[in-house]
């Protein structure tokens, strides 16, 4: 009964602070910033703990907000002419726990994904960090049915042509290493 | 493609296989903790709290509407008075001029 539930701040940090995080990382690319609107947002949590009414509502209500609070402050940096994803592996030692957990085909990947346009980048973050359908994305983005298929359908479009690029040069690279 | 029943191709399966959840840094639950303590716990309102905040509230605007209603009486009664003073003045005038009257003939009859 998600009447009974009663949301326990402490519980509700230790089971969604990665997706939180990862979220924040992922739209912004920078570990500090991640961390700063982490923190944010389950501040703002603490403040609407009373309206929360189920683990799922939590979880649907932290992605939400986390993805509306990095937009902001993606827009932020714009205003102040920086482009954040200069490069995922230049932020705060971003580059060594990525590789500690991913295989490097995936850092590449990941690397690709950071170049596409930011609605585009949502969109595939939800889809396939988070495992949601189109309809979850756009009840989470606020945005319609079908911008959000057709944003997942260029952001992998454009994905999948980088990677065909860019993982040829990957893959003659590691050749090369590997005949060296 | 977008339906959870079908499966992914190899390139969404390895898309999704580099975008796992990352661990947040061990610091983050602490310095969220911590900044959470430094504005006190915040509880949600009880229901008895809820209650006597919507009675002050409604008490609040009762107290309104009547003032409203007291001082429209008031400007009501003060413009009833001053038309009955209006009303007086005008016989008050009416009956001297007839006393007048009355005098001057009186006098041309003698």
């Amino acid at each position: 009964m998600a009447h009974d539930w009663q949301a326990d701040f402490e519980q509700l940090v230790d089971a969604h602070q990665s997706m939180v995080f990862s979220l924040a990382l992922r739209m912004t690319g920078d570990r500090g910033l991640a961390e700063e609107i982490a923190q944010d947002v389950f501040m703002e949590l603490d403040r609407h703990l009373g309206r929360i009414e189920s683990p799922e509502h939590a979880c649907h209500w932290l992605r939400r907000v986390t993805m509306s609070r990095s937009a902001d402050a993606l827009r932020r940096r714009k205003v102040r002419g920086m482009d954040l994803w200069v490069g995922i592996d230049e932020n705060h030692g971003a580059h060594a726990s990525m590789e500690e957990r991913s295989s490097p085909l995936g850092t590449r990947l990941e690397s690709m994904l950071a170049t596409l346009p930011e609605a585009q980048r949502a969109a595939l973050v939800l889809r396939y960090q988070e495992d949601l359908t189109p309809e979850e994305i756009a009840a989470t983005l606020d945005a319609p049915l079908a911008t959000v298929k057709s944003q997942l359908q260029r952001g992998l479009k454009l994905l999948r042509a980088k990677a065909t690029s860019g993982l040829r040069e990957f893959v003659r690279d590691k050749k090369y290493v590997g005949e060296g | 493609m977008w339906e959870k029943v079908e499966p992914m191709d190899d390139f969404e399966q390895e898309l999704a296989q580099a975008l796992v959840r990352r661990p947040a840094p061990p610091s983050l639950k602490r310095k969220i903790m911590a900044r959470r303590s430094e504005h006190g716990p915040r509880r949600p309102a009880m229901p008895w709290q809820r209650l006597a905040a919507g009675v002050v509230l409604a008490a609040m605007l009762g107290g309104g509407v009547l003032w409203r209603q007291l001082v429209e009486e008031r400007r009501k009664g003060e413009a009833a008075r001053e038309q009955v003073l209006t009303a007086l003045r005008i016989t008050g005038h009416a009956l001297n001029d007839v006393n007048s009257r009355l005098a001057s003939r009186r006098s041309e009859q003698r």
